[in-house]
């Protein structure tokens, strides 16, 4: 018997790899995601990369053109799915605990669960590059370009299969942070004391839970049409492709304000922070992004104008897309209200917020424009919607992360990022967007469409993609900085509980914050809690509370490390590969997914040594 | 200043971010020069914006509303731009922190202000979504109580473009691809369908795009007026595949061709089969018909049985099969090979049928037919050439 519960004993070890394979710590969690997201982010980078290099002159050869298809698919699917949504999961992790006040998520093992799962979905997608059969389709792959007798490898089983495993994490990660979003707030913070970033992770929680059981069922029917003989969208059998259109954006819209809601959330906590001044129509705010998050279902044909619904169709999602604007532009007021008479401070987070500002007003404006269906008939499938997504989702999500991660840095590790190389990274990163994005609106408007892998001289596209590819230099430069900056920090002083003079509660604990993050949970009277204790303070001339002194961990309850979270990620992600290789495999996968459900279900609540 | 990196703007102090920041004065030069840069690119890429394909350069009545739209929406956008983006500037400017000062007032958001910037969008853009609509039904067919319609079905394939018109004039049945012959100032109706994945119809400036979609048979309709057309008859305008549909995508173009009605008449009346008139192009008949006609129609319209043979046969997927392949009876009348990507001469017609994969990677001509199955072409130079004489009716 000794030997049974030693396997199923929890692991105690709270350090080296050991301790990061097993933790459920909410904030390392987080610091996983985030690293892992950022490898696949340099990744993503480099195919961006090859892409500019193909296209900076006319007639290219350097790559061919299956190649080139493979570039644009992985640069968008490693970019919407194991880029933007990871690091926004890694704030959800690192932030939304510490800033309701908890002292982990709902379900920390589920929690680990979902890393896990992310990243061996993420290794089986990119297992396509080892045995060069990779995904090329585009990230939206429209059928039936993906079914036989046009495609020919396994890349797209790769990618279907890679999807339905990150999808499984997505959907486990939103499950519990709306559990714990509803059920671990701090005595005191009601729905509408919590911080902006907190809701809005909970309307993308939300958005997440919905959207995500909609691609799956189209994911499910091409894995089952391209390896178990069915039809779903085969039009020579009596499949329809356009099923698979509204499909994938019935997901794929809702999924644009999943990348773009979280890093809107985070402006919002940065700007009142920059300007001293509390958020300028928090209801408004609020409510806006409920209502970006339900119109959101209502607008996804406008990806398909071009598909020929008729002029009924057009003209409806023409007119829901219109006024999709409206909240998105109440949202940029009301951050505009919040600077108006503030006291406004450049820092690097700061910059990278009014940088999301800037840019995401350009791309919104770009999107009013191809809202209208009859000018759109013109842009789709141009330059001018590259143009216009990647000031959305670089401009927009990528800024709003970067300035996230200037500003959460120091509570995360206790150091403060260079503000030095911080601004060199934003100017950088500002103007290389700039020059590579702002172009090809122009050439859009010029008649370049996507995914051409070479064009002719005689078209005249020479010139604006060459100042294309130049700005993602710029852009690489920008990220060199950045990743300088970070290993530079390694050597900074630690920094204050609070550098920022921040309104959240996160920045009332240590930095980095202890294992059981409050030693004794806070008590919420109202908005910008931490703002409001310090100011009591000040009236009052006492000083500010520092954090309390660490306590001894074993006197706090907390969830204690477990092996069943990774255990059953890798059960999950056989099942997927299995699919790929060998059958038998995904039941070997099946397999140790259920010995992982019994071994977590069957775990004992604490440690060995410890008694609670 | 404080948003610049210090080393540049500042004293080199408090790199690692004390928030207690000093603000100079010094700097605000360097902003207006860069967004003098900014509006300087602004100003080239705008005057960069010709071309073969451009959208800014409508010639029939199709695109000029879409781009009227567009136009009025650019306005709106810059209004909106400056509007907004200068509101910004200002406020950042305004009310940048100053040593020691004091909190400002904690301003938590005003009812006013937010019906006014709800009400006022939501006005603006109910209004552009209302024409919107109203351009879009104008648009869907062409008007029946102008010029007599030209009615067009065209097939996307990969990787070509196939015109068939049912009626070219006095019931004339034509085939034909990657070439589009129109009349002037004459509506032109498209029926528009796919034979295997995806592709979309799109001419800038004639029209928007309708993609091709097996399954469904879409339609849309343009004229090329001749006023609008700044060059003489016949003039050529450059269309292209939109909608990702394989490798060779980005090869898949086509082009129109606008002529008078005189012309297009009796390119209607020439189309047929070449006449074969030399022994050389006598014995290039024999040699395309023995190794091309499997997939090649050379002698008039598509036959609807046959070409259903072809695609059910690439839809197999089988290694050498007959494939679905553009119609040659009028090549001798084209003035592009390989859907568009390279001028029709005989040197260029040479290396295409010698080795197509060096033209256009991808083709299923290399890659289904027998002659090419040993990597390369299984054909004589002088049989080659031959076939060149008989299909271009060289003499």
């Amino acid at each position: 018997m000794a030997a049974i519960t030693d396997v199923l004993a929890r692991p105690a070890s709270y350090s080296g790899v050991w301790s990061w394979i097993t933790t459920v710590d909410h904030k390392r969690i987080g610091i996983l995601y985030g690293t892992t997201a950022f490898v696949f982010m340099l990744i993503a980078g480099i195919e961006a990369g090859v892409i500019r290099a193909q296209l900076v002159t006319p007639d290219n050869d350097l790559i061919n053109p299956g190649r080139y298809n493979q570039m644009f698919t992985m640069h968008a699917t490693v970019m919407i799915f194991m880029v933007i949504m990871p690091l926004s999961a890694s704030f959800f992790n690192f932030v939304v605990p510490l800033a309701i006040g908890a002292r982990d998520v709902a379900f920390p093992r589920l929690n680990a669960l979902s890393y896990w799962i992310f990243l061996f979905g993420a290794i089986l997608m990119h297992f396509s590059f080892i045995v060069d059969q990779v995904p090329d389709a585009g990230w939206f792959s429209y059928a039936n370009l993906t079914e036989e007798p046009f495609s020919v490898n396994k890349g797209l089983d790769f990618w279907a299969l890679g999807l339905l495993v990150l999808g499984t994490s997505s959907v486990a990660a939103a499950l519990n942070f709306i559990v714990t979003i509803i059920n671990l707030r701090a005595p005191g913070m009601t729905l509408m004391r919590m911080p902006v970033f907190v809701w809005m992770t909970l309307i993308t929680s939300i958005l997440l839970v919905l959207a995500f059981p909609v691609i799956t069922v189209g994911l499910i029917e091409l894995v089952l049409d391209r390896n178990f003989g069915t039809h779903f969208f085969i039009p020579a059998a009596g499949g329809d492709p356009i099923l698979w259109q509204h499909l994938f954006w019935v997901f794929g819209h809702p999924e644009v304000y999943i990348l773009i809601l979280p890093p809107m959330g985070i402006v919002s906590e940065i700007l009142p922070t920059f300007s001293k001044k509390p958020l300028f129509g928090y209801p408004f705010i609020i409510f806006s992004g409920i209502v970006i998050g339900m119109m959101g279902w209502a607008v996804w044909s406008h990806h398909m104008f071009t598909v020929g619904l008729g002029p009924v169709a057009n003209s409806v999602f023409t007119i829901t897309t219109m006024l999709i604007a409206v909240p998105t532009g109440v949202k940029i007021f009301n951050w505009m209200g919040t600077l108006w008479k503030g006291s406004i401070e450049f820092t690097t987070p700061m910059l990278f917020a009014l940088g999301f500002i800037t840019l995401f007003i350009i791309g919104g404006l770009s999107g009013v424009s191809h809202a209208v269906s009859p000018s759109d008939f013109q842009q789709q499938d141009t330059y001018y919607v590259v143009a216009h997504l990647h000031y959305v989702l670089f401009g927009g999500s990528i800024f709003g992360i970067f300035a996230g991660i200037y500003y959460w840095y120091p509570k995360i590790t206790g150091k403060m990022l260079s503000e030095y190389w911080g601004k060199m990274t934003f100017w950088l990163m500002f103007i290389g967007m700039n020059v590579t994005f702002f172009p090809m609106h122009f050439l859009g408007m010029n008649g370049m469409p996507r995914r051409i892998y070479t064009y002719a001289e005689e078209f005249g596209w020479g010139d604006l993609n060459q100042l294309a590819s130049v700005g993602y230099v710029i852009i690489f430069i920008s990220i060199l900085t950045f990743m300088w900056g970070v290993w530079q920090s390694r050597n900074s002083r630690p920094v204050s509980h609070d550098p920022w003079d921040a309104p959240g509660l996160e920045w009332s604990i240590a930095s980095p914050p202890p294992a059981y993050n409050f030693a004794e949970l806070p008590h919420v009277e109202g908005r910008d809690q931490y703002w409001i204790t310090k100011q009591r303070a000040e009236e009052a001339g006492t000083p500010i509370r520092e954090p309390e002194a660490p306590v001894d961990p074993s006197t706090i309850h907390m969830p204690s490390p477990s092996y069943w979270p990774i255990i059953t990620a890798a059960g999950v992600g056989l099942i997927g590969g299995g699919i790929l290789v060998h059958f038998g495999l995904s039941f070997a996968g099946g397999l140790i997914t259920m010995i992982g459900v019994v071994g977590w279900a069957n775990e004992p609540a604490a440690a060995p040594q410890e008694h609670h | 200043m404080g948003f610049l990196p210090s080393r540049w703007a500042g004293p080199p102090s408090n790199r690692t971010g004390n928030p207690e920041r000093s603000v100079q004065r010094r700097g605000w030069s360097r902003t207006v020069v860069f967004f003098g840069l900014l509006a300087a690119l602004f100003l080239l890429a705008v005057a960069c914006s010709t071309g073969q394909q451009s959208t800014w350069e409508a010639v029939g009545p199709v695109a000029e509303k879409q781009l009227q739209l567009f136009n009025v929406l650019l306005w709106v956008m810059v209004a909106v731009f400056v509007a907004v983006e200068g509101a910004l500037l200002y406020t950042l400017i305004r009310y940048r922190r100053r040593p020691g000062q004091p909190r400002p007032p904690q301003i938590h958001g005003h009812l006013g202000l937010e019906i006014t910037w709800t009400i006022i969008p939501t006005a603006l853009v109910l209004g552009l979504g209302i024409w919107s609509v109203f351009t879009l039904f104008e648009l869907d067919e062409p008007p029946d109580d102008g010029p007599e319609i030209l009615h067009v079905n065209v097939t996307g394939h990969q990787w070509f473009f196939e015109f068939e018109y049912p009626d070219a004039g006095g019931g004339k049945r034509i085939t034909t691809a990657n070439e589009l012959r129109i009349p002037v100032d004459r509506p032109v109706r498209l029926n528009l369908e796919s034979d295997d994945v995806l592709h979309s119809f799109w001419v800038p400036k004639l029209a928007g795009k309708v993609d091709l979609i097996p399954t469904r048979t879409n339609h849309m309709w343009f004229q090329a007026d001749r006023d609008k057309i700044d060059q003489e008859l016949p003039a050529t305008f450059f269309g292209q595949c939109a909608e990702l549909c394989g490798i060779a995508h980005a090869l898949m173009r086509f082009r129109v061709t606008v002529m008078d009605q005189v012309d297009f008449d009796s390119w209607v009346a020439a189309y047929g089969p070449p006449p074969a008139v030399t022994d050389r192009a006598k014995r290039g008949q024999q040699v395309f018909n023995v190794n091309c006609s499997l997939c090649h129609t050379i002698t008039g319209p598509d036959d609807p049985g046959l070409a259903q043979s072809r695609l059910d046969g690439f839809l197999t997927g089988a290694d050498v099969v007959p494939v679905p392949a553009p119609n040659l009876t009028d090549l001798r009348t084209r003035h592009t090979l390989a859907a568009g990507i390279t001028e029709l001469s005989v040197e260029n017609l040479k290396a295409w049928i010698k080795n197509p994969e060096d033209i256009k990677p991808g083709n299923w001509m290399s890659e289904k037919a027998i002659i090419y199955q040993s990597g390369e072409i299984n054909l004589s130079d002088d049989d080659v050439d031959a076939v060149i004489e008989y299909l271009l009716n060289l003499r």
